[in-house]
C-alpha cells in the first residue's frame, strides 16, 4: 500500500519531462491517464489510511483528496483546453508542450505537500509550488499574465519568508530540548510539546498565519490571488484554487496543531477568527462588485477560506471536522467552477461578466454546471458545501459563539447574493445573436461531470471512511493526535 | 560580566555589518547601488556560513558558503548589473519619505526586533542567539521597509532579495540543522534574479519608462 506514496510523485513527474519531448496531441492524453491514474492511487491511498493500512496519517490524508479530485479532473479538461487556447500559429505548439509539463508539475508539487510532516519541508515544497505557479500564470505572454505572475511571486515569497521565520523559531525552541540537530518532523514536537517555550510557540504560529496565510489567501494578505485566479490558464485556477490554498491551509493546521498541543487551543482559535472573519467580509463584500468571472470566483475563494478558517476557530468537532470537509467541497466545487467558467469565457471570447448572458441557451451542459457550481458555491442544498457549512455553523452555535456563528451566518448570506446575482446573469436569458448553441467536446464534459458527481454525492453522504478519517484529522488539529 | 567567544564576536560582527549595509538602501538612488548592496551582503552571508560550518564541522555548510559566494555575491549581482545597464542610469529610485524618518523607522523596527528576540529563551549554546533572531526579523523588516518606500520595481525585488539575505542569516545561524533549506533559499535567489529581474527590465525598456515604473499597475489585487 505505501507503495502508492512513490507513485503519486512519479507520474506526474515523469510526465512533466515526457510531454516536453512528444507531440501535444499525445502529451495531452498522457496527461489525462496520468491525472487519473494519480487520482486512483490516492484515493487507494486514503482508503487504506482509513483503514491503518498506510504510514500517513489522517491530516495528511484528508488534504489529499482535493489534490485527486482537481489533478485527475484538470488532466482531462486540459485535452480540450489545450487544443482551444491558441496563442499564435507560431508559439500554438510550444505553448502548449510548456503548459502541459508545467501542469504535471506543479500537480507533483501539490500532492507532495500533504505528504510530508517535516516541518522545513513543508516549506520547502510550498516554495516549489510558487515558482511553477508563478511560471504557469505568466506563460500566456500577456501583460496582464506577467504583471499577474510578478505580483504572485514577490507576495507568495514575502509570505513565506515570514513563514520560514516561523519555522526556524520552532526549530530554535525544539532545539533546546531535542539537540542542536534534529529533523524537524511534527511528530517531535508533539512529542515535547509540553516542554516547548510558551512565547516562541506564540511567535511561530502567528508567524507561520501570516506567512502561510498569504499562500492561503486570507485576507489581508490576499492581493495577489484574485490577479493569479484571473490571470492565469483556467486549469492552472482550478489548481490554485481547488488545492493550492488547501495545501497553504495543510501547513497552518500542522503548526495549529503543535500550537494547541502546547498551549492549548485560546490561541489559534483567536487568531484563526480574526482572519477568518476578515476573509469572508472581504470575499463576500467584494464578489458584490466583480466584473470578470475569474475574479468573481478567485473572490468567492477568499470567502471559503474564511468560512474554513471560522470553522478551525469555532473548535468544536462538529465545526472542525466540517472545515476540513469544507476543503474537499471547496476542490471539487471550485474546480467545476472553473471549467465551466473558463467553457463559456473562451466561447463569448470574453470574461466580463456583463457580456456573457444565455449561457445554457449556448452551452447547454457547461452553461448548467455553472449554474450548479455557484449555487453550491453560493451554499444551497443539495450540494456538499451546504453539508460542511452546515456543521461549521452547527458546531459553532454549539459552542455558545452566538455572535461570530451570527456574523458568519450574515456574511454568507452576502456572499449568497454575490454569487446568485452573476451566475444567474451569466447563465439566463434565451440563445445570443450570432450565436451557436450546442457542444461536443466529450473530455471537456466528462471532466465537469466527473467534479459535479463530487459535489453532489458529498452533498448526499459521506463515505464513512472519509468521515473516520476527516474526525482523525480533526484531533490531530487539536493538538491530541 | 560575560566574556564573547570568537565564533560568537564573527557572528556579532557580521550581524551589525549586514544591518549597516541594508541600511544604506535608503540613499541608494540608482538600481546599480541596490545591486551593489545585494552583492556586499551577499558576501556578508558567505561569511557567516562559512564560519558556522567550521564551527560545527559542517561540510554542507561550507560548501554552501562558496556557492553563495559565487552566485549571490559574483555571478547574480553581474548579471543585474549587465541587464539594468541601460536603465539605470537613466531612473532615479524614487522615496516617499526623507532618509532620516526612513531611518528612524528603520530603527524602531530594529528595535521591536530586539525587544521581541529577547523574550525567547531560544536555543541554548547557539552562535549567537538573541542576535540571530533579532538580526534575522530587523532584516526582514527593512526589507519590507524598502519595498514600501521605494515605489520601484525593480528596487522592490531587490529589496526582496536583500531580505532573503536575513532569512539566510538567520537560518544558518539559529537552525545549522536545516541545510537544505538554506540550498532553497539560494535557488529562490538564483530564480528570483533571473526570472523576475528579467522580465522586469525587459517590460521596462519596452514601455521606454525611464522615470518611474508604472508598467505593472494595471490589475488592483
Amino acid at each position: 500500500m505505501s507503495a502508492l506514496v512513490p507513485a503519486v510523485i512519479a507520474i506526474p513527474l515523469s510526465l512533466a519531462v515526457l510531454v516536453l519531448l512528444i507531440p501535444s496531441r499525445v502529451g495531452r492524453i498522457l496527461t489525462a491517464i496520468g491525472g487519473l491514474a494519480t487520482a486512483g492511487c490516492i484515493l487507494a491511498l486514503v482508503f487504506g489510511t482509513a483503514n491503518g493500512l498506510t504510514h500517513l496519517d489522517a491530516l495528511s490524508a484528508v488534504f489529499l483528496v482535493p489534490v485527486a479530485i482537481v489533478y485527475g479532473t484538470v488532466g482531462l479538461y486540459s485535452t480540450w483546453y489545450v487544443r482551444a487556447e491558441s496563442i499564435g500559429a507560431d508559439g500554438d505548439e510550444r505553448y502548449r508542450r510548456e503548459f502541459l509539463a508545467l501542469t504535471n508539475a506543479f500537480a507533483c508539487a501539490e500532492a507532495v505537500v500533504p505528504l510530508l510532516t517535516n516541518m522545513a519541508g513543508l516549506w520547502v515544497a510550498l516554495e516549489v509550488t510558487t515558482i511553477l505557479a508563478a511560471l504557469l500564470v505568466r506563460l500566456q505572454g500577456t501583460d496582464a499574465s506577467l504583471e499577474a505572475a510578478w505580483k504572485y511571486i514577490l507576495i507568495a515569497s514575502c509570505g513565506l519568508a515570514i513563514g520560514l521565520i516561523g519555522v526556524v523559531v520552532l526549530y530554535a525552541a525544539g532545539a533546546s530540548i531535542l539537540g542542536a540537530h534534529y529533523g524537524p518532523q511534527w511528530s517531535a514536537y508533539i512529542a515535547v510539546a509540553g516542554k516547548l517555550n510558551a512565547d516562541a510557540i506564540r511567535l511561530a504560529f502567528l508567524l507561520a498565519l501570516i506567512g502561510f496565510g498569504t499562500k492561503m489567501g486570507l485576507a489581508p494578505m490576499h492581493t495577489w490571488l484574485p490577479d493569479a485566479h484571473g490571470a492565469g490558464p483556467t486549469p492552472t485556477s482550478a489548481m490554485l484554487s481547488g488545492v493550492l490554498l488547501s495545501d497553504a491551509l495543510y501547513v497552518i493546521t500542522r503548526f495549529a496543531s503543535i500550537a494547541n498541543a502546547a498551549l492549548g487551543p485560546s490561541m489559534t482559535q483567536h487568531l484563526f477568527f480574526v482572519v477568518g472573519l476578515l476573509s469572508l467580509f472581504v470575499g463576500a463584500f467584494f464578489l458584490l462588485g466583480q466584473r470578470d468571472i475569474k475574479r468573481m470566483l478567485a473572490y468567492s475563494s477568499i470567502e471559503h477560506m474564511g468560512i474554513v478558517a471560522c470553522g478551525l476557530a469555532f473548535g468544536a468537532r462538529l465545526a472542525v471536522v466540517g472545515a476540513l470537509l469544507h476543503v474537499v467541497n471547496h476542490a471539487a466545487t471550485k474546480a467545476l467552477a472553473f471549467f465551466s467558467a473558463g467553457r463559456l469565457a473562451s466561447r463569448f471570447d470574453t470574461r466580463e461578466i456583463e457580456k456573457i448572458t444565455g449561457g445554457v441557451a449556448v452551452l447547454p451542459v457547461s452553461g448548467t454546471l455553472f449554474a450548479l457550481a455557484g449555487l453550491a458555491l453560493a451554499g444551497m442544498p443539495p450540494f456538499g458545501p451546504f453539508r460542511s457549512e452546515l456543521m461549521i455553523l452547527a458546531g459553532g452555535f454549539s459552542t455558545g459563539s452566538w455572535p461570530i456563528a451570527a456574523t458568519v451566518l450574515g456574511l454568507l448570506l452576502v456572499a449568497f447574493a454575490g454569487l446568485a446575482r452573476w451566475t444567474i446573469g451569466v447563465t439566463a436569458g434565451g440563445l445570443p445573436e450570432g450565436m451557436k448553441r450546442g457542444e461536443r467536446d466529450v473530455a471537456a464534459i466528462g471532466s465537469m461531470l466527473l467534479a459535479f458527481a463530487v459535489v453532489l454525492g458529498l452533498g448526499i453522504v459521506v463515505p464513512t471512511h472519509l468521515v473516520a478519517l476527516l474526525e482523525r484529522a480533526g484531533d490531530i488539529v487539536g493538538g491530541h493526535p | 560580566m560575560t566574556h564573547l567567544t570568537v565564533p560568537e564576536a564573527f557572528a556579532g560582527t557580521i550581524a551589525m555589518l549586514l544591518l549597516i549595509v541594508q541600511l544604506s538602501l535608503f540613499r541608494s538612488v540608482v538600481i546599480s547601488e541596490f545591486i551593489r548592496v545585494y552583492a556586499i551582503q551577499a558576501w556578508l552571508v558567505a561569511a557567516i556560513c562559512l564560519g558556522v560550518g567550521i564551527t560545527e564541522h559542517a561540510w554542507d555548510l561550507m560548501v554552501l558558503a562558496i556557492l553563495t559566494l559565487v552566485f549571490k555575491g559574483v555571478l547574480l549581482p553581474r548579471y543585474m548589473q549587465s541587464l539594468a545597464k541601460g536603465i539605470s542610469a537613466r531612473v532615479e529610485l524614487p522615496a516617499r519619505i526623507n532618509i532620516l524618518l526612513s531611518l528612524l523607522l528603520a530603527g524602531a523596527l530594529i528595535g521591536i526586533s530586539i525587544l521581541t528576540s529577547v523574550q525567547l529563551p531560544l536555543h541554548e549554546g547557539a552562535f549567537l542567539p538573541r542576535a540571530d533572531l533579532a538580526t534575522a526579523l530587523s532584516m526582514v523588516f527593512i526589507g519590507f521597509l524598502v519595498a514600501i518606500l521605494r515605489p520601484n520595481a525593480l528596487a522592490q525585488v531587490v529589496a526582496f532579495l536583500t531580505l532573503e539575505d536575513g532569512l539566510f542569516f538567520g537560518t544558518i545561524t539559529l537552525a545549522p540543522g536545516l541545510p537544505f533549506v538554506i540550498g532553497i533559499l539560494l535557488l529562490i535567489d538564483v530564480l528570483v534574479a533571473v526570472v523576475v529581474f528579467a522580465v522586469l527590465v525587459r517590460a521596462l525598456v519596452g514601455a521606454q519608462a525611464a522615470a518611474s515604473v508604472h508598467v505593472f499597475e494595471r490589475l488592483k489585487g
